[in-house]
């Protein structure tokens, strides 16, 4: 077709064809969303993603358990712990193993750390897109707060790797623990001060209030989940419905919302940071002592200390480090709730120490045809907000 | 619902279409064929003691390693919140033109993974409203999750032996 | 009388060849700095103005592409301040930009869209390839990913780590500046002006 009659064609048509991305400020990675515009007014939505499709479940079919756990890191990277916590749990439901009390602590603590940091980012980044710049200086302070606690626990910021098969890499020191109990006491505050600058501002109310409306059974439909869903209307958590890693031993509560829209799960997520708070300072109350991570040394190295007496020890450690731990023929699937919504591994194996299959549920993926639809009919003013408020993340969209 | 509840509900229920039915490692797993998967797939939706009304994901697995028939799956993960189970479809599609027919008329949420499926395993998802490629770019070739496609194509370009190094420095591209 | 008219034939050969050598000499100047308006004289010193003007503000586009992008962030927030040596405004557009931080791994589909937003720059602009999977590929050695950004566009300075940290990150700005600071005035700056 010749440029000219292109253009007649687009002039018959009569909506104009507006691209946004894959390089632009508003969406949260390299994300492109084609819109046909009738004036200021959004008549379709059409997504296009892949543009940071890095094969990680293929380059995973030929990488150790241990191996694909950093792997797993770059996936969802706002919240790493949450991607490794997954695989971690999946595989030892395959194993069969039993991890102990101690681990599962730390594992609460570092996932619900990862859930502040994600949190954290999503509203420096959805307030940002809105107009409101203070609060994305502010809440990369606490952020720098939580990455330098990882940066303690396990020496890298962001890609902490820290959950591993049968618990975590290393113990928790008593200096690291009570870096975190001053942290969590000092938060509080500060999420006061974000909601002072946002929760009751007419400017925030106006551009989020009745925007982006997702009903409750569209919600279930569109296989929306985590904060978008409950903001919905639907009371489902999986950390108290389906309880792992030790979630049934705290308090905490669930936010649910009425409306479903940018506003309630804006409201959503702030609520899950205090209630985070509030498990991370009932885990480091509750503490338990013990071994941190399973004690068959067919899963999990031995103790450094041990490999100069014991034959058997440096046997376990050899084989571990050079070819892996070797899980049982099998498939299974375990959800868990991560920041985003649910966020699971379906592994299947062959009993070698390699896994077979490993595939990524991503909730940023799942969610985004149910994101394009809340975009019909709303200004496109209101596309960047919507954006925001189901708070993609392209690392685990295109995997 | 138990696993083993759910299990028996939906054999009794659906007789044939359900070609196996068990519990693995405590999750529901039913085996079904590809041209009975919509019956099923909307018996397990819309029966009141099931009410699986989410679906969580749609996977593909090729077998083909594994040397058996048939080669290909697809498995469907499904939820209900009413009720907190869950059930796993796993239906089997065979190497010449793996078919399996879209959910997408039953839970809207199938549309990007049904278009996973065909990008990067090859399924021909029938009655799908817009199977085009969605991660790998338009005008690629191959489906690069199944067994056969390669993982890459290039070396890794270092090596620790000094003399294959300096045959990978020869033939590195010029970056200006 | 022979002496004398011997000496000033001389004397007029050898003006005559300098002004030849003045001619040819003037035009190899011409010739090197066509396009250019400089005076010979002050080259050296205004091209060295004009390093110090470029390299104190230096605007990044954004181009965050994954994890990388977070720490570009964490960079460019108050605890790193990059505004404090020049990245002042990270701009959305890159026809107002100079400077591209590919942060994150480039995905083939990416790679047509990467060269287009560097065309779009206007010169001069420069390169800093940010992490391990712009650099080089980082852990992803497959089939979607292009293993370094420098296959795509040319890279000025690699900032290695997975993801670097924000002091690294300021640290290759730091050096891009010394780059620019040790190249402003000579050649390879003038090939950067169009």
């Amino acid at each position: 077709m010749s440029v000219t009659e292109q253009g007649l064609l687009e002039r018959e048509k009569d909506t104009m064809t507006l691209n946004m991305g894959p390089s632009h400020p508003s969406t949260h990675g390299v994300f492109q969303v084609v819109l046909e515009m009738d004036g200021e007014i959004v008549r379709s939505a059409e997504p296009h993603i892949g543009y940071l499709h890095t094969g990680i479940e293929k380059t995973s079919e030929n990488k150790r358990y241990v191996h694909v756990i950093p792997m797993t890191d770059r996936l969802d990277y706002l919240s790493p712990p949450q991607n490794n916590l997954a695989f971690c749990l999946t595989t030892e439901k395959l194993l069969q193993c039993q991890v102990p009390p101690r681990a599962q602590y730390l594992r609460v603590i570092m996932c619900e750390l990862g859930r502040l940091g994600s949190h954290l980012v999503w509203l420096a980044t959805h307030a940002l897109d809105i107009g409101a710049m203070t609060v994305f200086l502010y809440c990369w302070r606490e952020r720098e707060m939580i990455l330098d606690l990882n940066e303690e626990i396990s020496g890298v910021r962001m890609m902490t790797s820290y959950i591993r098969i049968g618990g975590v890499m290393k113990d928790a020191t008593p200096g690291w623990l009570a870096k975190v109990r001053k942290f969590i006491d000092y938060l509080p505050e500060k999420i006061d001060e974000y909601e002072r600058l946002l929760t009751r501002n007419p400017i925030w109310l106006d551009r989020t209030e009745g925007v982006g409306v997702m009903t409750k059974e569209e919600a279930i439909n569109w296989s929306l989940s985590g904060p978008a869903l409950r903001a919905s209307g639907v009371d489902f958590d999986f950390r108290k419905k389906r309880p792992y890693s030790g979630y049934e031993n705290f308090e905490f509560d669930v936010p649910v919302g009425k409306n479903g829209d940018v506003y309630d799960r804006y409201l959503m997520r702030v609520e899950e940071m205090r209630q985070s708070r509030r498990i991370i300072a009932q885990a480091l109350n509750s503490l338990p002592d013990g071994p941190y991570k399973v004690e068959d040394n067919k899963i999990s190295l031995p103790e450094r200390s041990t490999l100069h007496t014991s034959m058997e020890a440096l046997i376990h450690h050899f084989k571990l480090v050079s070819e892996g731990v070797s899980v049982p023929k099998g498939e299974t699937y375990v959800p868990t709730e991560g920041p985003r919504g649910e966020v699971g591994f379906y592994i299947v194996s062959d009993g070698s120490n390699v896994p077979y299959r490993v595939k990524l549920r991503a909730p940023s993926f799942m969610a985004i045809p149910g994101m394009c639809k809340m975009m019909d009919g709303s200004f496109i003013a209101d596309v960047v907000a919507v954006i925001g408020s189901i708070d993609i993340v392209m690392g685990e969209v295109d995997r | 619902m138990t696993a083993e509840e759910v299990v028996e509900t939906v054999k009794s229920a659906l007789g044939e279409a359900v070609q196996k039915g068990e519990v693995n490692l405590g999750d529901a797993v039913i085996f079904v064929a590809p041209d009975s998967l919509h019956k099923v797939a909307q018996y397990i939706k819309e029966d009141a003691g099931l009410k699986m009304e989410y679906l969580s994901d749609i996977r593909g697995v090729d077998y083909l390693d594994q040397d058996r028939e048939p080669r290909f799956e697809a498995v469907y993960e499904l939820h209900s919140f009413e009720h907190n189970h869950s059930i796993r479809i796993r239906v089997g599609l065979e190497q010449e033109n793996p078919t399996v027919p879209t959910v997408t008329d039953l839970w809207n949420g199938a549309l990007f993974p049904e278009r996973e499926l065909f990008d990067m395993l090859g399924f021909n998802v029938t009655g799908h409203p817009n199977l085009k490629r969605l991660i790998m770019p338009e005008e690629w070739e191959g489906h690069p999750l199944r067994k056969d496609y390669p993982l890459t194509t290039e070396d890794v370009a270092f090596s620790h032996n000094r003399d294959y190094k300096s045959e990978l420095v020869k033939s590195k591209p010029p970056t200006r | 009388m022979g002496l004398i008219d011997q000496a000033v034939d001389a004397f007029e050969t050898e003006i005559n060849n300098i002004r030849l050598n003045v001619k040819d000499a003037v035009e190899a100047l011409d010739h090197e700095y066509s396009g250019a308006v400089y005076d010979s004289i002050l080259t050296t010193k205004l091209g060295k103005v004009v390093g110090w003007a470029q390299k104190n503000a230096l605007w990044p586009a954004t181009f965050g592409l994954a994890c990388c992008a977070i720490e570009m962030m964490a960079m460019a927030n108050s605890r790193w301040d990059a505004a404090r040596f020049g990245a002042e405004v990270f701009r959305a557009s890159p026809r107002q930009a100079d400077l591209m931080i590919v942060s994150g791994r480039v995905s083939q589909k990416m790679a047509p869209v990467l060269k287009t937003i560097y065309d779009q720059m206007p010169e001069p602009k420069w390169v800093i390839s940010m992490g391990a999977c712009a650099s080089c590929g980082g852990i992803f050695n497959n089939y979607s990913i292009v293993q370094g950004v420098d296959r795509v566009v040319p890279v000025d300075v690699y900032v290695p780590g997975c993801p670097p940290g924000p002091e690294a990150l300021l640290y290759g700005i730091i050096k891009l500046q010394e780059k620019i600071m040790m190249e402003a005035g000579t050649d390879s700056a003038k090939k950067r002006v169009a």
